[in-house]
């Protein structure tokens, strides 16, 4: 009996394998080919169109290919939008992780704040985006974008908005900035938060002086993936940014006195100007659609390195 | 059990530590059983015994490093030069208890950033001075601790590109920047390499002069070499206590005979 288990377990375990490195082979295939082909493709009909004028042009409302400008005021927008969301976002998913890490015992409200976030994080955008609207369109919200005059029986805000989009693209991020902290808090060395006790240090200077510093290559590998879904994010920029393709505050926007007038106003970003030139849009300039489509790749591409670098040096750092 | 009961009859304040019938659990784990020391001025105290007899346990109850483990209880009085450390509860209580207790651990605990940073971290926080003040008298402590000539005046380096028996003088060092008047030390030499134990071994000599010592160790020699006093515990109880020489050599009972000789 014993036998003719021993016998029967080799030949299993072969087949197992052969199947599991099948699978494994076709599904790599699968993803590297598809990937590869995505950025085969972009390259190919952006990289005719990118070049250095490309990016310090503005954009032009042109259905002449030739006219049509660059994609300066898209890559600012981007920018800002990105600046505006994390900077909202960040003392809310630092607090919230602290929190779940540090302050919360196990009960009701961490069990409350925990799905919270896991629900937040499988919100679909648009959904979030619909949500901002209406938050946004309310007149007592008016100061963050304008108050619409002139139509008869309205007394709606416009709710579009660079700030309007900053703080919807901060609710966006929350839960995977959140969750991607609280796992660099977690993975802060007990010794360290020991020895800071045993120094005399309270909770907070623990925390301030020992946790933070410890953690920070994980907080900051945190926000910069955020970060990238800002900047990836498409269906927030259409509906509570605007579909314009300019910015749309007083001129010159980029004046240090309209600073307000340009954050209360709409704008554009590299994914909402891509909606707008593809032929899904108004546009129909396809080449530099995917102009912008690589110079918005090649940022997250930069992005993503940044956080592996950084994540891979914390690694170390405890070891 | 006799050299314990001499110990009692002396004034509490004679003692640095005195442990009156402490009983600690973790939940439904009872890990010492009414244990009773006193833990006199400037002489070192070893803890030896098997591992998760309670040494360690009664070692962080001392200075409420426990408190954080939540299911952890304790029952008796611990008094810390002549007070109740388990008496008065608020949070600023228990960090001016500890900043009255010097705590070394098994793992050396730098913090990843510079030499001086670590060093001035126990001071920053509560005394309003100037930095360069605070700057000699790191100075001092990394003197003490034999580092100073080892990092040739690099203060700037990363503390944790220091080898382990330097990372764990450097915790040393920071410890003694609050100058406190206690110590414990949880087997601070167990990741060690012999040079480094015995360069450790040679500062705590130094230092129970103006200051009370415990250490924890399993290593028996050591704590023949170094303690003046050696308590042998067992399963949650203090087995025997009393003067080094005595323990080692007059071991009262066959426990700890067993334990000396290596045969448990």
């Amino acid at each position: 009996m014993i036998d003719g288990i021993s016998a029967l377990r080799p030949q299993k375990h072969w087949i197992s394998s052969v199947l599991g490195n099948i699978a494994s082979f076709l599904s790599m295939g699968i993803i590297v080919c598809v990937c590869g082909l995505i950025l085969i493709l972009i390259f190919y009909h952006g990289a005719e169109v990118v070049s250095w004028d490309f990016l310090i042009t503005e954009p032009n409302p042109s259905a002449i290919h030739t006219e049509s400008g660059g994609i300066l005021t898209p890559i600012l927008g981007t920018m800002i939008l990105t600046l505006v969301g994390i900077l909202f976002a960040l003392p809310f998913a630092l607090a919230t992780a602290l929190f779940l890490c540090f302050y919360s015992k196990k009960g009701f409200l961490k069990t409350l704040v925990k799905s919270g976030v896991d629900i937040l994080s499988g919100v679909p955008t648009i959904v979030i985006a619909l949500f901002a609207l209406a938050i946004f369109t309310q007149p007592y919200m008016a100061f963050l974008s304008s108050a619409i005059e002139g139509v008869e029986g309205s007394n709606r805000a416009y709710g579009k908005s660079f700030l309007a989009a900053g703080v919807t693209m901060a609710i966006m991020i929350l839960p995977f900035v959140i969750k991607a902290m609280e796992e660099s808090l977690k993975n802060v060395p007990q010794a360290y938060i020991d020895g800071a006790y045993a120094l005399g240090a309270n909770k907070w200077t623990t925390i301030r002086r020992v946790v933070l510093l410890s953690a920070r290559d994980g907080l900051v590998t945190g926000t910069i993936l955020g970060m990238g879904r800002i900047i990836g994010d498409t269906a927030i920029v259409w509906l509570v940014l605007g579909g314009t393709i300019r910015m749309t505050g007083l001129q010159p926007w980029y004046a240090v006195e309209n600073w307000w007038s340009t954050l209360t106003n709409t704008g554009c970003t590299l994914t909402s100007y891509i909606y707008f030139t593809s032929p899904a849009g108004e546009g129909n300039h396809y080449t530099v659609a995917f102009g912008a489509s690589l110079v918005l790749i090649a940022i997250i591409l930069l992005l993503n390195l940044a956080a592996t670098l950084i994540g891979g040096i914390g690694a170390n750092k405890h070891g | 059990m006799d050299s314990m009961n001499s110990m009692d009859s002396m004034d509490s304040m004679e003692h640095a530590i005195a442990i009156k019938n402490v009983t600690c659990r973790y939940g439904s784990t009872t890990a010492l059983q009414d244990v009773s020391l006193d833990i006199p001025k400037n002489a070192i105290y070893s803890f030896i015994g098997p591992s998760g007899c309670g040494k360690t346990t009664l070692l962080r109850s001392i200075n409420r490093l426990n408190d954080m483990i939540p299911s952890f209880r304790i029952e008796g009085s611990i008094l810390v030069e002549g007070k109740d450390v388990y008496a008065h509860s608020t949070s600023e209580d228990t960090a001016k208890l500890r900043r009255r207790i010097g705590m070394i651990f098994q793992q050396p605990n730098p913090l990843p950033s510079s030499i001086l940073k670590n060093l001035l971290l126990p001071v920053k926080e509560h005394y309003k001075g100037k930095e360069k003040d605070y700057r000699s008298l790191a100075l001092e402590k990394l003197k003490l601790s034999f580092l100073y000539e080892e990092i040739a005046g690099q203060l700037n380096q990363n503390a944790l590109s220091l080898s382990g028996g330097q990372q764990q003088r450097l915790c040393i060092a920071r410890a003694l920047m609050l100058e406190p008047p206690i110590m414990l030390f949880d087997e601070p030499c167990s990741a060690l390499d012999p040079i480094s134990t015995f360069k450790i071994e040679e500062m705590l000599i130094n230092l129970k002069k103006e200051r009370s010592i415990i250490i924890v160790t399993h290593n028996m020699e050591q704590a023949l070499r170094i303690a003046d006093y050696t308590a042998f515990f067992y399963q949650g109880k203090i087995i025997e206590a009393g003067e080094t020489g005595q323990i080692f050599r007059r071991p009262k009972t066959d426990l700890l005979k067993r334990y000396i000789t290596g045969r448990f």
